[in-house]
């Protein structure tokens, strides 16, 4: 499926979940990231019921370094 | 993850260089990069990392991770004291010429906060008796920036209806601020309800042990920034979305008030969130057993405690903290002389200024913690003379018994 992660397109397998889409792009400091779903920050609690679909837009967001929010 | 998990593993999951469990104080000023344009994309939030600890340290960010689970919200910013973390949440939503409004029972140096020192910059408080929640409908204008309210209004021991005050504030469109201290994610998330904004002196309960002082700012995730009547922060929601308000904090606010705590701090503050919920059980327990102890002791004239059966806020107390009434109560015995009298006789219990240690601690709030307030005042905020506050320790509740039995044989 196609999802837009980090505003650039890309092809990952079905049936991912968030928490799985964190370890399938190697995320950086995972325990730190905040995940922007389709306009909604997600509770890490919802990280791991959370399924993506085709088409979805995730974003990753880290606001612990002092920069501004990257994305 | 269940919340007890969530106190023990929740922002980190061991040290992938070392192996080591528990989280590594990061006693580090700064954060060295190998390329100046490395740090510069740090900077401009192109790449994830750390640039100062008066910003951001790995120490604090897994406490800030931790906080931010337990209480199931978007965010946390741990600060240096529970008032500061309190400070940079106002400053951080008003400007001179507007109005908060709060609960008259809560803290007295959070009411010396907001009157005598952002007073001074301009900002207008108004106090209103928070067991009828109709006053806080009534005193909102178009000046108003946000309600500030305790959980157990510390030492009124009020209750609000956080509920009930939180769907007034979003109908004004105004961020509701819940101080969970007293009652800690254990007994009560406050964003479950509607609140917006948590923040906690960690210092007390979640601490644990009276080693560090410090405090904490959590983002539910309720209020919309990008509908706010913040223009600021709205404006800083298109990149960071939701979390226009803590990146509000973090890249301003907080950056510039230099409020953060320590690192050492930040790990003594993981350590106590370990055992916070096998703690706060015996800290209610043993509240709920002196209260019932208190009812029946006949040199005493008054005794305030939430989970007492048909007081005003039982029935508040099992609807939103699971039946249990935190850690705190307080009584009276007359006049200050006896109070005075009363703490002098006490032997195990410390006479001194905190709460939410593992030691049973005790205080005449109105001499102390109250003192700058005169007697009017006072009399608002309910403080009286007489009153005597204590903070339930863990000890063995036939200790405290013994300890408090022989007081009252000492006074007349």
């Amino acid at each position: 499926m196609k999802l837009i992660v980090n505003g650039k397109e890309s092809n990952l397998e079905e049936g991912l979940t968030v928490s799985g889409l964190l370890i399938a792009q190697d995320v950086k400091m995972p325990e730190m990231v905040s995940v922007e779903f389709n306009g909604q920050i997600l509770k890490r609690s919802e990280f791991e019921n959370t399924a993506l679909s085709e088409g979805d837009k995730v974003e990753f967001l880290y606001f612990m370094g002092g920069g501004n929010v990257t994305n | 993850m269940k919340a007890d998990t969530l106190a023990i593993h929740g922002g980190f999951a061991g040290d992938r260089e070392t192996g080591a469990t528990a989280v590594p104080i990061c006693q580090s000023v700064s954060y060295a990069y190998r390329s100046a344009q490395d740090l510069a994309d740090v900077f401009d939030g192109k790449t994830p990392g750390y640039i100062y600890t008066r910003i951001a340290n790995p120490t604090t960010s897994a406490l800030e991770a931790r906080l931010t689970q337990l209480e199931d919200g978007i965010g946390c910013i741990a600060t240096s004291s529970g008032m500061a973390a309190i400070a940079s949440v106002v400053m951080g939503l008003v400007r001179t010429g507007d109005k908060i409004i709060a609960a008259s029972g809560i803290f007295g140096g959070t009411v010396s906060l907001f009157e005598n020192t952002l007073g001074r910059f301009g900002l207008e408080t108004v106090l209103v008796d928070a067991a009828d929640t109709k006053n806080f409908a009534k005193a909102i204008d178009d000046k108003t920036k946000l309600i500030f309210v305790e959980t157990i209004g510390n030492p009124r021991m009020d209750v609000p209806d956080i509920p009930a005050i939180a769907k007034i504030a979003r109908k004004a469109n105004i961020p509701l601020v819940v101080d969970n201290t007293l009652t800690t994610p254990v007994l009560f998330k406050p964003g479950d309800f509607g609140a917006d904004i948590v923040v906690h002196s960690t210092s007390k309960f979640i601490n644990g042990h009276g080693t560090a002082i410090g405090g904490a700012i959590i983002d539910t995730g309720n209020y919309d920034w990008r509908k706010g009547i913040f223009e600021d922060i709205k404006k800083l929601s298109g990149k960071a979305s939701q979390l226009a308000f803590l990146s509000h904090l973090r890249n301003l606010i907080y950056r510039d008030l230099g409020g953060c705590p320590a690192p050492m701090n930040s790990f003594l503050m993981l350590q106590g969130l370990e055992t916070l919920s096998a703690r706060m059980s015996r800290h209610c327990e043993n509240a709920q057993k002196l209260a019932q102890y208190l009812q029946n002791q006949p040199k005493i004239t008054w005794v305030n405690y939430p989970g007492l059966t048909g007081r005003r806020f039982y029935n508040r107390v099992q609807e939103l903290f699971n039946g249990k009434g935190g850690g705190l109560l307080t009584f009276g015995v007359g006049t200050k002389e006896r109070a005075f009298n009363f703490i002098d006789s006490l032997k195990l219990a410390k006479n001194l200024a905190n709460l939410g240690d593992a030691k049973t601690l005790v205080i005449h709030p109105a001499s102390t913690i109250f003192h700058e307030f005169n007697a009017a005042e006072k009399e608002k905020m309910g403080v009286p003379a007489d009153m005597i506050r204590v903070s339930l320790g863990i000890e063995d509740f036939e200790d405290i018994k013994a300890d408090f039995q022989q007081a009252f044989e000492r006074i007349s």
